[in-house]
Parts: structure tokens; C-alpha cells; sequence
């Protein structure tokens, strides 16, 4: 600290040492005068016993330390240089500034989706207990779900974990006060809050009494920032009364602040004891003691076992627990080959200090993606700069020998902290755009979910690896510069004449050659992409999208009982149809290109009985495929026949699609199949296949499956997706449809309203995100090298321009010298395209799942890319080239 | 040492100093004129010695130095390491001359 200090007020402890020395030196001169020597050698003698210049070097040291100093005058070096040149600072800076900016803004979607860990007490400890084999009944909800008995019984394991909780994701309709709306919740165990250790920020959380029996808990704890958002952080809000699903709930308290569930990606408005589930997700059946898997468990592992630990001290249990779990009523009556998967299925203990999260499941892939393409973008600028450097460097060559001659070390010059300092300033940069790109980037992904669960700040890990980066990009594109500085022969240097070095330039093209390489990659990486975005836009879903506007509603969440859902379903679908606006329109049980579907398996008999894998299932009204626009191939679409009254249970007749037919019933005319629902040994075979439909999309554009679909308005409905072809723009429908729904109920919110047009490009978020980030990582790295190729290519001529010169003096022509620049132009570009394609195969499969439509080493695609490299390299190095030829040779030789 | 011991006879600048060391130890520590600077500067910045600007003998302007109780604590702590070192010296320059 003290040389640093030092530093500050080095010009008075200067004049302080001045005058102490100049003390001492009369003092010493006038006791040898005394002493009778002549005043001239007094001085010369005491000047010599001292060493002035010496001393003040020496206590220069101890006023600074060595290394500070050096450092510090170094640094002031650097400055000075970059001030000289401020063209090459900016060139510098500003791709330092890319390249960490972007690195900066991918890490914080890469952290706060997958590194994260929650904000819980000691969240290394938090493991996912999961199902591995075959569950066999039924669930509903997405990954790693789990019944709610097999959690209780899991508590009893205390020999493994310190506690065991579950939780599922629901949406509930909320009213406080005003109109109800829908609102994200989080269901959960009576341990829920225990295991993870949260408190309160006000009243009390989840306990156990809640969850003891069914009903027992009618109470919600809010999260802070729902308390903050809707009750304007009040504190009177505890003991307040909530309808929940229209069923009334008391507020007990608020959730600390940080906590925002154990899924990322989805924020929780609030939590629900497990036992009031009833409540919370109508028409379902007994959740609490059936075998429906629906939860996911989370467990607090002991402190002295591993997760693989507890994986193999829990199976025997496990192996007992599924036997009785065979036995638990609504177990399904299952076939002996069903059965016997069953039986083989094991738990599977894994660390999930970071929650459960499907967004993570969908992201990580393209977010791990992006964040190597940013690397490699990152090492592009990192290369730059260092063939700028090394440009410098020779262009500086005979100072650095002249300061090397003068006793400057060569750690000295190496150190020359101008790569350092410039890295450096190009992080702050790259840290003050970052929050914008990040913001940019969220505005990539689904509306809902990025704006309640990821945030565009900075934090102090974001800084931390800004910094880093900085100091890695700084040492990265020092050293080469440095290693030259240091290797270059002292005598040599200093004979060399202007004009006549070539120092460096073997390792600038070496540079250049890499760039060449990583752009190549980058720029094929970016083709493929956009070749997917356009291969699926231009496929689309398998019908008509334009024009259409969709809403939903969920009345059993409004209190309706399934009939009385049915029915209210019913009078919409045909009030809607009789709307003026409306040319024709359709309803089905579940929206399509959500990502989600109801499957299940099913039995066909013809003349044996086949049963299927899962497939993908709905309810849909009469209409619903001229609706779409989607074809009948074979047989009819429903009709008011299919139609059984509300109340009856059961289907009378189905329409497959084409792909259902191919796997399933090739060879045979499909129409009056009959077929069951279910793959159980004891499914009546009872609904007849009445017509065919061509193949669309259901769950999201690259989904290619066998569909079957029932009619609606049979039976129970819990709510319904309606589907309205609309005279002209689909949004002017709204009003009229919005008063609709108030007419026939003002309780009852419409969960959203959406052009289908709209839910195509929702179901595209990740393959725009990918397109349009490769696609300007691709350009920016492209950019990058052809500068780099542009700098090489004229610095060469620079260096050449004598040779050229001559060579044109002795009746060489101008095209000569433009093909000897281009030949060296076209080896680096061709030996940077060997070293990147062979990286383009084996990378291919780790980006193969995410294309669609072309393979990763699609031919076309990377001659295309290459194409593009050469061009762009050729015209890059052309125009150093054209100088080269233009050089008059009088003006050459005189140069020297 | 010899810098600190010299001290706590009294306050001194860098020139009595080098007499004073000269003096006492009756010319056989010739000590470097130069290279007394640098170790007065050091001491100063451990804080074991203090500065300040008076007048000298002479009439003109000096900086002496003068020991903090820090710097008497150390002169204590190195007396003693010295003690003990030229005392083991002694014997064992005893036990070879028996």
C-alpha cells in the first residue's frame, strides 16, 4: 500500500532526497577543504565515494519496490503509445470490446439457466429422486415426475436424506378482489420450505399441519415479488383471503425475497399445500394416495453420502415399494410385458443443486452452443490484436533493439503491458454493453418466461468472468508479440536496414491462417442454422396458419364441474361460429404447438391385436380440420352424429392421421378399424376409425408423430382452445369475442388470446435465437479475419515494396505482382479451410440435433460458406495487391 | 542495527551519522557513504524511524532521523539475536582453542 502511496507524492519525497543528499555532499566537502584538499578534488572525491545517481536509484526502490515501479512506468509507457496512435487503439479496443461483450452476455444466460445454483440453504446438497424404467398408469406435467405417496414414504428414509420434499407447477385461476386471472403457482409438500431451507419475509411459510390430511391447508404463502407487484408489499396482506379457482384461501405469508422457486424459468405467484390439490387442479382424481405421477421429489441429502450412495442404498427398499405400489387402488391393470418393465425399473438419486428446470433441458444445448461460438469469437479479436501488435512490432523493430542495447531487458520489453491495458479497456467496454445484449438476447426467448424468470443486470460474478476474460484475451494476444520480441537476435535487429525485415511475418500468417479457420467454422455453423429457421418456417406446421386467432379458457378452474364445462364449451363454440366477423371456426381439448400433448397408447384390432406406443391425442370439434385447412384423405370429419350427450362417457368414433396409418395399418383400407383407447389387456375395443387426416404438427414444428383424434364435446371437458378463422386482420376479433365470454360468464378469464400465426413463431424462439446469434457471431468473425487478412496482406506489400519495385524495373507486369501478393493470400486461405473442415465434421454431431432439414456437413451449405470465406478473403487481400502492382519503381529505390 | 543502535544515542542526520559510525567503531566499519541512504529510507518506511527537518550545527537546514518506540523495540529484538549469535561464536571458537 505505502508504494502506492508513494507514487502519488514521489515529486516531494524527490525534493526532500535532493536536499538531504545535497546536505551531506557540502557537509563532506567543506570537512575536506578543512583538511587541506584543494576544493575541485574535494568535490571530485566526494562525488565518487557516493554514487549520487546511484543512491537515488536505490531509494527510489525502497520508496516503490522494483516491480511496482517498473510496472508503473511501463503502464505510463503503454498509455503514452496508444495516445500516439489512436486508429490502432480504437481497431483494438473495439474488437477486444466485441468479443468479450458478447462472451460477457451468452455466460449470463449460460449461468443464470444452467450453473445457477438456488438461492437455498446449502443447495449442493439438493438431490432429484427420479424414476428410471417404465412407470406404467398415468401422469401429467413434463420431466421427472414422481407420485405424491412414493414422496411421503421416501420422508421415512432418513438413513439418506435430511428431508424429502415434492412440488409441481400448476396455473391457477386467481381473484383478489377484482376480476380472477391466471396465475403461475408452485404445489407442494408440507416439507417444501423446511428442506430448503427458506423462511418467511413476512407471516409464516408452508408446514407440515398444512399438508397433513386432505383439505387440511387451506392457506397460500405469496412470493415477494407477487406480494410486491399486486398487494404494493403491504403488510396488512396476511390473514387476507384469496379465491383460489374460486375456492377461498387465507394468506399466511410471504416468501424471502431471493426465492423464486426451484425452477428456473418459471416464477411462482404462489404455493398451495400438496393437500389442498382438490382445489388446485380441479377434475383431477385422488392425487394424494392413487398412483398418478405428477411431482417431482427433491431430497436434502445426508452430509456424509454421495448421491450414487444413496442411488444404491435405496433400490432394495425401492424394489419392495413398487410391489406395493401394484397394489395401491387406480393402479392400472397392465399386459406381462408392461409388467415386467415395471418391475425392472430402478430410482435414480442425481446432484441438482440448481432446481428442476425444463428450460434448462430445452436451452442448455444452444446455450452451451453459443457460448463456444462467442469463444471462438473472443479468440478471433484475441488474434487480431495480436497480429496488430506484431505489425507494430516490427514496425518498431529497431526501437526495441535500441532499447534492448541499451540494458532494457527482454521481460522488460515483453512486459510492455499494452495488450493488458488495452484488454482491460475493452472489458469495461464489453461489461457496459453487455447488459444491452443480454436484454437483446432475452428478447429472443418466449415473452412470459424471460421477462418473469431471467434478468438482463450485471452481477458480480458477470464482472468476475468479464474480467477474466479480459485478462485471458490480454495475455492471449500479448504473448505472441512478446515470444517475437524475445527471440529476435539483438545484433540483427540493429543491423537491419528500413525496409528490408521480415520479422514476424511468418507468424502473422500463421495468425491469419487460424482466423481464416475459426471464421470458416463459425460462418458454416451460422449457414446451418439459418438453413433450419428457413427449412421449418418454410415447412410450417401443416396448415393454414394466417388469418387465425386462437384463445382458451379452463372453466373447471372457475369452479364448473367437467358437465357443466362441456356444455359451456358447447354454447361458446356456437356462438362464436355465429359471430359475423368469423368465416369458420373450431375447438380442441388441448392448443397445439405449445410443446405439450395429451398421449397415451392405444389397441387396434384387425385381425390381431396390435398395440401401440404413445400417441398424441385430442378432442376437436366438427369443423376443426376445414378449419386448418388441414386435408381429409380418406372418410369423413365428424359430425353432430360423432357427438354423444354431455354426461356420457366414452368415444364412438376416431380420425387418424396419415403417419398413424403408415406405422400402424399399412396395406389395409383404415376406415371401420375399431380400436381402443389404452394398451391394458382388459381396453374394449369400441371406437371406429372414421376417417383420415393428412399429418400436421401438434406439439411443435419438427414433432412428427402418429396423431388420433376424438370428438369433443363428449363427456368431460376441463376447458377448451378454440380456433376462428376471422375475416380479415385475426386481432380485430377480440372485442366481440371478449364480450362473448363475459355474456355467458363475467368470472371466467380467458387465458390468452393468440394469432396462430403467432404460436408458430413462439415455437421458433429457440431456432431464431440460434440463427440470428450464429448468424452475426458468423459476420462479426468474418469481419474480424478479413481484417486481419487485409492488415497481413499490406504489410507484406509494405515490407516487398523494394522487391516489387525492382522486379517491375526489370519488365515484370503489374499483373505479376498482383498474382506473387495473391499466391501467399490464397495459401492461407486454403491451408485455414483444410484445418476447418475436418473441425466441421467432428463438431457436426454435437449440433446435429438442433438442425433440421440438412446434416451437419451438408455439402452445399459449406461450399456455400466457403465460398463466401474465399470470396470475401480474396478481395480482402485484392486490394493490397492492386497497391503492389501500382508501385513505381523509381519511387521503391528511393524509399531507402 | 548499527543504523538504530547509532540512533538511540540521540536524533542525528544521514552525514553524522556515517562520522558517528565511523568514530566509534574507531575507523574499522568503513561503512559506504552511498549505500546508507537507501537503508535510512528503508528503516523509515518499516517505521521504525522518524523524520524531520531542523536546524543543524551549522546553521543550515538537515534531515535527521530519529528512532519510534517500534524501531526501539526492534533494536532490543536484534541486540538480543546478535548476543546470542556472537555468544554461540565465542564458544565455539573457545572449544577448539582447548
Amino acid at each position: 500500500m505505502i508504494p502506492f502511496f508513494n507514487w502519488f507524492r514521489r515529486a516531494s519525497l524527490e525534493r526532500g532526497l535532493d536536499r538531504e543528499l545535497q546536505y551531506h555532499f557540502d557537509r563532506r566537502v567543506a570537512d575536506l577543504i578543512a583538511a587541506g584538499i584543494s576544493d575541485v578534488e574535494a568535490r571530485r572525491r566526494v562525488a565518487a565515494e557516493l554514487g549520487l545517481a546511484h543512491v537515488r536509484e536505490e531509494v527510489r526502490d525502497v520508496w516503490l519496490t522494483r516491480w511496482f515501479r517498473d510496472f508503473l512506468y511501463d503502464l505510463r509507457f503503454s498509455a503514452r503509445s496508444f495516445r500516439r496512435s489512436p486508429g490502432f487503439t480504437a481497431a483494438t479496443l473495439l474488437s477486444l470490446a466485441l468479443g468479450i461483450g458478447a462472451t460477457t452476455a451468452i455466460y449470463s444466460l449460460v449461468d443464470q439457466v444452467i450453473l445457477h445454483a438456488l438461492p437455498i440453504r446449502d443447495p449442493a446438497r439438493l438431490v432429484l429422486v427420479d424414476w428410471k424404467g417404465n412407470q406404467v398408469g398415468s401422469g401429467f406435467g413434463s420431466w421427472n415426475l414422481m407420485s405424491y405417496p412414493i414422496c411421503r414414504d421416501l420422508q421415512q428414509q432418513t438413513r439418506f436424506f435430511d428431508g424429502v420434499l415434492c412440488r409441481a407447477e400448476i396455473d391457477v385461476n386467481l381473484a383478489a378482489g377484482g376480476d380472477p386471472k391466471p396465475v403461475a403457482a408452485e404445489i407442494v409438500s408440507g416439507s417444501y420450505f423446511s428442506v430448503l431451507g427458506i423462511g418467511p419475509a413476512l407471516g409464516r411459510v408452508i408446514e407440515e399441519a398444512d399438508d397433513a390430511a386432505p383439505g387440511a391447508g387451506p392457506v397460500v404463502v405469496l412470493s415477494n415479488d407477487f406480494w410486491q407487484a399486486e398487494f404494493g408489499g403491504a403488510a396488512d396482506v396476511i390473514g387476507r383471503k384469496l379465491l383460489i379457482n374460486q375456492h377461498p384461501m387465507t394468506i399466511v405469508g410471504v416468501a424471502a425475497a431471493a426465492f423464486h422457486g426451484v425452477d428456473v424459468g418459471v416464477v411462482p405467484a404462489l404455493w398451495i399445500p400438496a393437500s389442498m390439490y382438490a382445489e388446485a387442479i380441479p377434475g383431477a382424481e385422488d392425487l394424494l394416495h392413487g398412483p398418478t405421477f405428477w411431482m417431482q421429489v427433491l431430497a436434502r441429502l445426508r452430509p456424509d453420502l454421495t448421491p450414487a450412495q444413496a442411488e444404491a442404498g435405496l433400490q432394495p427398499w425401492f424394489k419392495a415399494w413398487i410391489q406395493d405400489n401394484m397394489l395401491r387402488p387406480g393402479f392400472p391393470i397392465i399386459s406381462a410385458d408392461d409388467r415386467r418393465d415395471y418391475l425392472a425399473s430402478t430410482l435414480e438419486v442425481t446432484s441438482a443443486p440448481q432446481g428442476h428446470s425444463p428450460l434448462r433441458r430445452s436451452l442448455s444445448q444452444p446455450l452451451w452452443l453459443l457460448f463456444a461460438a462467442t469463444g471462438v469469437l473472443l479468440g478471433l479479436a484475441c488474434l487480431n490484436v495480436a497480429g496488430l501488435f506484431l505489425a507494430r512490432g516490427s514496425a518498431r523493430g529497431r526501437e526495441i533493439g535500441t532499447r534492448l542495447a541499451l540494458g532494457a531487458s527482454r521481460g522488460r520489453i515483453g512486459r510492455q503491458l499494452h495488450s493488458l491495458l488495452l484488454a482491460v479497456a475493452g472489458g469495461v467496454l464489453g461489461a457496459a454493453v453487455a447488459p444491452l445484449a443480454i436484454r437483446g438476447l432475452i428478447a429472443f426467448l418466449p415473452h412470459d418466461l424471460a421477462t418473469s424468470a431471467l434478468r438482463g443486470t450485471l452481477s458480480f460474478r458477470l464482472l468476475a468472468f468479464a474480467f477474466f476474460a479480459s485478462i485471458a484475451a490480454g495475455i492471449l494476444s500479448g504473448l505472441a508479440p512478446a515470444l517475437h520480441a524475445g527471440g529476435e537476435s539483438l545484433v540483427s535487429s540493429l543491423r537491419e536496414r528500413a525496409g528490408t525485415g521480415f520479422g514476424g511475418v511468418r507468424l502473422r500468417k500463421c495468425i491469419v491462417t487460424l482466423q481464416v479457420a475459426f471464421s470458416l467454422i463459425l460462418v458454416i455453423g451460422a449457414a446451418l442454422f439459418l438453413r433450419t429457421l428457413a427449412g421449418l418456417e418454410a415447412k410450417g406446421p401443416g396448415f393454414e396458419t394466417s388469418g387465425i386467432l386462437s384463445f382458451a379458457i379452463a372453466p373447471v378452474k372457475s369452479g364448473y364441474s367437467p358437465a357443466d364445462a362441456a356444455r359451456l364449451v358447447r354454447r361458446l363454440h356456437d356462438e362464436v361460429r355465429a359471430l359475423p366477423i368469423t368465416t369458420n371456426s373450431a375447438a380442441a381439448r388441448f392448443a397445439f404447438l405449445t410443446g405439450g400433448s395429451w398421449n397415451n397408447g392405444m389397441t387396434i384390432q384387425t385381425d390381431r391385436r396390435i398395440v401401440t406406443g404413445n400417441v398424441n391425442l385430442n378432442a376437436v370439434s366438427p369443423g376443426f380440420f376445414s378449419t386448418l385447412g388441414i386435408r381429409i384423405l380418406a372418410g369423413r370429419d365428424f359430425d353432430a352424429r360423432d357427438s354423444r350427450p354431455p354426461g356420457e362417457a366414452g368415444h364412438r368414433s376416431v380420425i387418424v392421421n396419415e403417419a398413424f396409418v403408415k406405422r400402424y395399418l399399412t396395406g389395409r383400407d383404415p376406415v371401420g378399424v375399431h380400436i381402443g383407447l389404452g394398451s391394458g389387456p382388459d381396453v374394449k375395443i369400441d371406437i371406429t376409425i372414421v376417417g383420415v387426416c393428412a399429418s400436421f404438427n401438434y406439439r411443435g414444428l419438427r414433432d412428427d408423430s402418429e396423431q388420433a383424434f376424438v370428438p369433443i364435446f363428449e363427456g368431460e371437458d376441463a376447458g377448451a382452445t378454440f380456433y376462428i378463422r376471422v375475416r380479415g386482420a385475426p386481432e380485430q376479433a377480440i372485442p366481440s369475442i371478449r364480450r362473448l365470454v363475459r355474456q355467458a360468464d363475467p368470472r371466467l378469464p380467458i387465458l390468452w388470446f393468440r394469432t396462430l400465426n403467432d404460436q408458430v413463431n413462439r415455437s421458433l424462439t429457440t431456432e431464431r435465437l440460434l440463427a440470428a446469434l450464429s448468424g452475426s457471431f458468423g459476420a462479426l468473425a468474418l469481419l474480424l479475419s478479413l481484417i486481419g487478412l487485409y492488415g497481413v496482406m499490406s504489410f507484406v506489400v509494405t515490407r516487398r515494396t523494394r522487391e516489387i519495385g525492382i522486379r517491375l524495373a526489370l519488365g515484370a507486369t503489374g499483373a505479376s505482382a498482383i498474382r506473387l501478393v495473391l499466391r501467399d493470400a490464397v495459401v492461407m486461405i486454403a491451408v485455414g479451410m483444410a484445418i476447418a473442415l475436418p473441425c466441421v465434421a467432428a463438431l457436426g454431431k454435437l449440433v446435429q440435433s438442433q438442425l433440421f432439414g440438412v446434416t451437419a456437413t451438408d455439402p452445399p451449405t459449406i461450399a456455400m460458406a466457403a465460398i463466401i470465406l474465399a470470396v470475401g478473403a480474396l478481395a480482402a487481400a485484392f486490394i493490397p495487391a492492386w497497391r503492389a502492382s501500382n508501385v513505381s519503381p523509381t519511387d521503391a529505390l528511393r524509399l531507402e | 542495527m548499527l543504523i538504530l543502535q547509532n540512533l538511540s544515542l540521540g536524533p542525528a542526520h544521514g552525514y553524522g551519522i556515517a562520522q558517528r559510525l565511523e568514530q566509534i567503531s574507531r575507523s574499522v566499519v568503513q561503512v559506504n557513504q552511498g549505500s546508507l541512504y537507501p537503508a535510512l529510507h528503508r528503516l523509515q518506511q518499516k517505521g521504525w524511524l522518524r523524520a524531520e527537518w531542523k536546524q543543524s550545527e551549522t546553521g543550515r537546514e538537515a534531515k535527521f532521523y530519529s528512532l519510534t518506540p517500534a524501531g526501539r523495540r526492534q533494536l532490543a529484538v536484534e541486540k538480543d539475536s546478535w548476543a546470542r549469535l556472537s555468544g554461540a561464536v565465542k564458544l565455539i571458537f573457545e572449544e577448539g582453542s582447548r
